[in-house]
């Protein structure tokens, strides 16, 4: 076994700039060397679906002409740090295929928000990475593309729907990647691959340009090793998007609060979510080292009731899929995207390019969602699923008046093995623990507190805090970070492992 | 087919109308910053956001709000402070997205109303006003001098996004039938769109036209649209079924689309009002469907049958936040409305006593109406009456006579159409004359009192010369005199006659009686 990262990759980005600054490497050197191992080590990982080279190297070159050492610090919070991007995330030029085949031939015409903020901060764009279809899964196998392996055991998925985004990080090929979270989907990959992966509270980062799965659920984050290098990411994705009028404005420094520690704070622990079924032994032991960690750190530990948690799945299935059938239903092979040749009706060609272009799980969440809204139906699911996210949206408005951060299990288990979740109801629960997060629209990450004691693989814990109050959860973050020590590369595996 | 007249007699017509209008002095789209911009290069105004492409999202018009809010307050409506926008979602290529967005239950404006002035003819289209009197009042209608006014309850107005324009090449005249390939522009794609729904409170053709003119006039005078049906940015949709007079229940309807002009919606309208007549007097069963009008043709054309209702799976739209108008917001709104038709048409019979029926044909185009207020402006105000017959007589008549033509354009100024009245009104010349010389001044481009003098018209209105005339003629008909003073009045048209016949034709006929019953009493 041995590291798929480079040297670069596996610094995190205060070591990364300390070298630029000091000229030890330039930043073209640093996007060269990281492109050519991605080309290189990528092949067994599959954690990208493009490199995207010219974009890197010219973004590196503009950066190298443009800052002298001393002028460094303020040439933005990711200068030279190479960045991978989720597959849907438009970045203009580059493919954005959200891991389908629908999108196979898409080139994006313009960039996204976030994508667009990075680059002002001056990241260097280095590729986009795999997912689950339309993010559409818990494991990157509904990929169109293959799946993406897990960089701590070959033969086990590296979570989803981000698993690109978060094995990218965990195996050191870029120290910062961005995912997006609709149901989990940012949290349960970093807690399978032993990354810090944040999804931040609802209209924290700008979703114009990122292709649409739940609109009212669906948030960006950071995925990074360390919680200083993912507070920087945030630092620069975060704030009003004139182009999304459900972004919020921010004025937060999220590294600023990182050093304070935890005293006084109050953690809270969720009874309900500590006893649930299917929960596992080790990871459950892993929380409760956590929480006792936290504790003899200084925080107060509390107990706190989310009485309608229980139907966050349910009212899931209801709002994620309506919402993904009306955003999937502009690929209509009309315009762009995968077009059945051979036609003579709109009818027939409509049919048969979905039909192909799309793959199993997308196109199950289309049926559920269509038969959800139609008449009928609607009354009955929807309008209960919406009064279920009202109550546990007071839920969580209810524990946050009694704690600062809430502690929780990020999956029930660490990473399982490929094709284990046949069924799509065993695959659901995955998400279990953070689902009614995305529902509720709070903050929520996953932080790595080592490995679990009978898989050996990585167990992250969940950190949920108020809305629009991402700062606590990040330095609890911290402070675990100090406990744990820093999230480690993986240890990698040569092709064929 | 029978006449509209004996189809009314045995059935009532119900009517409702679904009115779409863009909001094309907005200067962006609905949801994006793309240019409103008819016949601009197809394809041009577009983004990523009307072209519906991966990951764009929609940003609101705010002006858009404003323009709709106006249009609610200017026609009774209740504004909804809290309402929000949905998905309606159906797949057609000329809907980037493939759902529109729309509003839901609650639209922005709700439970507004129109009254429609009825008058001459077409009031008597009306069934069951016969013989009621001024005042009546019954249903939604109450009888008025001239005729009745309706009560046209408003359901909703609605916000919406209007779709890109499908260009059917190959196949006749457009039509998809036939047709090879199939274009589509996206200009016209996310065009901010409000539609007003009516209660189906209608009852004949004529209100319906009514009822569209007066809401044009007001969509004008707000100016949140160029209201042109040629061009499509007023469209109109006419919903209609019959019932056997008494019944209560509504009759299967049918809905006209593509109407392009009142006429069209009035004819299209009387033709199905026709034919569904005919089908349910010989048995048959009225089809839910909708129907095309086709004007050379004169009539309507099956477009598509209405088996069972669509499903649009309506849901908020998740992507824009609910609404919630601030009491502040609305009075701002408020007080930015401009003089309406109603409120003008009320401020002529205040200032100037004229008729609800005059004030209304007044204030139905603004053109005849700031024509009035032009004329008025200098004018004695016991001119307003005949300056109001003037424009809502022979200007209508003329216009109506030459469709190319407009009174900003025409000879006639308001000073010219003051003039006219004035000499009238004066006694310089007849009603009559009045009629030729208004043709003139059109014709001629000349002042009606130079034509007056060029043609000789004026009367001879100068006491001392009708006078001397009036002795001239008694002096030489002493016999009449004295049958006259015996008794047989009606000689005095013998007089007048005789008087006029020496001043060849010129006297003032007022002047002449008066001085003849002075001198002969």
């Amino acid at each position: 076994m041995a590291a798929l990262g480079t040297p670069f990759g596996q610094m995190s980005v205060a070591q990364l700039q300390a070298g630029l600054a000091a000229k030890e490497f330039s930043c073209h050197e640093v996007a060269a060397a990281t492109l050519d191992v991605i080309e290189e080590a990528d092949a067994p990982l599959h954690a990208f679906l493009e490199v995207t080279r010219d974009a890197a190297l010219a973004a590196a070159d503009a950066l190298d002409a443009r800052v002298d050492a001393d002028a460094f610090a303020q040439a933005g919070a990711l200068a030279g740090v190479p960045v991978g991007y989720k597959d849907n995330m438009n970045l203009v030029g580059t493919h954005t295929t959200c891991a389908s085949n629908m999108l196979e031939s898409y080139v994006s015409p313009y960039t996204a928000t976030c994508v667009a903020k990075t680059l002002q901060a001056g990241a260097v764009p280095v590729g986009k990475l795999n997912m689950d279809e339309f993010a559409f899964g818990s494991s990157t196998e509904t990929s169109a593309f293959g799946p993406t392996l897990n960089p701590w055991d070959a033969t086990r998925v590296p979570g989803g729907s981000s698993g690109g985004s978060a094995a990218a990080v965990a195996a050191g090929l870029v120290p910062v990647a961005l995912g997006s979270d609709t149901g989990g989907s940012i949290r349960q990959p970093a807690s399978f691959c032993g990354v810090v992966g944040v999804k931040p509270t609802y209209g924290m980062v700008s979703r114009y340009g990122v292709v649409a799965f739940g609109s009212s659920l669906d948030q960006v984050g950071p995925f990074a090793r360390t919680v200083e290098d993912a507070a920087l990411a945030l630092n620069a994705i975060c704030g009003h998007d004139p182009l999304d009028c459900t972004s919020q404005p921010c004025s937060v420094d999220f590294t600023a609060n990182l050093s304070e520690g935890v005293k006084g704070m109050k953690v809270g622990i969720i009874p309900a979510f500590m006893e649930a079924e299917g929960l596992s032994a080790e990871v459950k032991a892993k929380v409760e080292e956590a929480a006792a960690k936290l504790e003899a750190a200084g925080a107060e530990l509390r107990e706190v009731e989310l009485p309608n948690a229980k139907a966050a799945i349910s009212a899931y299935y209801v709002l994620g899929p309506c919402e993904a059938f009306s955003n999937l239903a502009r690929f209509d092979s009309v315009r762009y995207g995968y077009s059945d040749p051979g036609h003579k009706d709109l009818g027939s060609q409509y049919e048969a390019s979905r039909a192909k272009g799309f793959g199993l799980e997308a196109r199950r969440r289309i049926m559920l969602g269509s038969y959800l809204l139609s008449a009928g139906v609607y009354e009955q699911y929807y309008y209960p699923a919406q009064q279920v996210r009202t109550l546990i949206t007071e839920d969580y408005m209810k524990a946050f008046d009694q704690v600062d951060c809430l502690l929780a299990p990020a999956a029930p288990r660490t990473a399982f093995k490929f094709g284990e979740m046949a069924e799509p109801a065993e695959m659901y629960l995955s998400d279990m623990f953070t689902i009614s997060i995305n529902i509720a629209g709070n903050g929520g990450m996953s932080m790595p507190v080592g490995l679990g004691a009978e898989s050996g693989l990585p167990v992250g814990v969940q950190l949920m805090g108020p809305a629009f109050k991402d700062e606590n959860m990040l330095r609890v973050a911290a402070e675990l970070e100090r406990i744990y020590g820093p999230a480690p590369v993986a240890p990698g595996f040569k092709a064929g492992e | 087919m029978q006449t509209l007249e004996e189809v009314l007699e045995r059935y009532e017509a119900v009517i409702g109308l679904e009115v779409h209008t863009e909001l094309t002095t907005l200067e962006t789209k609905m949801f994006c910053g793309c240019k409103l911009e008819f016949g601009a290069e197809p394809n041009t105004h577009t983004c990523p956001v009307c072209l519906g492409l991966p990951g764009a999202l929609p940003v609101p018009n705010k002006a858009a709000i404003e323009s709709i809010v106006l249009a609610g307050l200017a026609t009774n409506c209740d504004i909804e402070k809290h309402s929000m926008f949905y998905r309606k979602n159906y797949m057609y290529p000329d809907m980037a997205k493939n759902f529109q967005t729309t509003q839901g239950p609650v639209a922005f404006c709700m439970r507004g109303h129109l009254d429609l002035e009825v008058g001459g003819a077409a009031a008597k289209e009306r069934h069951g006003l016969a013989g009621a009197k001024a005042g009546d009042a019954f249903e939604n209608v109450t009888v008025t001098e001239e005729g009745y006014r309706a009560h046209v309850g408003i359901t909703r107005i609605h916000m919406e996004e209007d779709a890109g324009k499908m260009v059917h090449v190959g196949g006749e005249e457009g039509r998809i039938a036939g047709a090879t390939h199939s274009l589509v522009d996206y200009n016209r794609a996310g065009t901010p769109l409000i539609e007003l729904v009516t209660e189906p409170d209608l009852r004949t053709p004529e209100e319906a036209r009514l009822f569209m003119q007066k809401l044009r006039q007001i969509y004008l005078t707000l100016g949140i649209s160029d209201c042109s049906m040629e061009e499509g940015s007023l469209r109109c949709d006419g919903n209609v079924s019959l019932r056997r007079r008494g019944s209560t229940e509504l009759g299967t309807k049918t809905e006209l689309k593509n109407i392009n002009s009142f006429k069209s919606l009035h004819d299209g309208l009387l033709y199905e009002i026709r034919r569904q007549a005919q089908v349910l007097d010989e048995g048959g069963i009225i089809y839910q469907e909708t129907r095309h009008w086709d004007p050379s043709a004169k009539r309507t054309i099956v477009m598509r049958v209405k088996e069972t209702a669509d499903d649009y799976r309506l849901f908020p739209e998740p992507d824009l936040a609910p609404y919630d108008l601030s009491d502040e917001f609305i009075s701002r709104v408020r007080a930015k409305l401009p003089e309406l038709p109603d409120d003008k048409a009320a401020r002529f019979q205040e200032e100037f006593g004229l008729s609800a029926y005059d004030a209304q044909h007044l204030v139905e185009h603004r053109s005849t109406a700031s024509f009035f207020e032009a004329c008025m402006a200098d004018a004695d105000k016991k001119l307003a009456k005949p300056v109001a017959n003037l424009i809502i007589n022979d200007v209508t008549a003329w216009l109506n006579a030459n469709a190319d033509a407009s009174l900003e354009d025409s000879a006639l100024t308001p000073a010219r159409a003051v003039q006219l009245v004035g000499l009238v009104d004066a006694g310089a010349i007849s009603s009559k004359q009045g009629k030729e010389v208004f043709a003139a001044v059109l014709e001629e481009d000349a002042d009606p009192k130079a034509i007056v003098e060029e043609r000789g018209m004026e009367q001879v209105s100068d006491t001392g010369a009708i006078e001397a005339v009036v002795d001239a003629v008694l002096a030489e008909n002493p016999d009449k005199v004295e049958q006259y003073k015996g008794g047989k009045m009606g000689l005095i048209g013998f007089f007048v006659g005789q008087c006029m016949k020496q001043m060849q034709g010129k006297g003032n006929p007022q002047l002449i009686n008066q001085l003849l019953e002075e001198k002969l009493s």
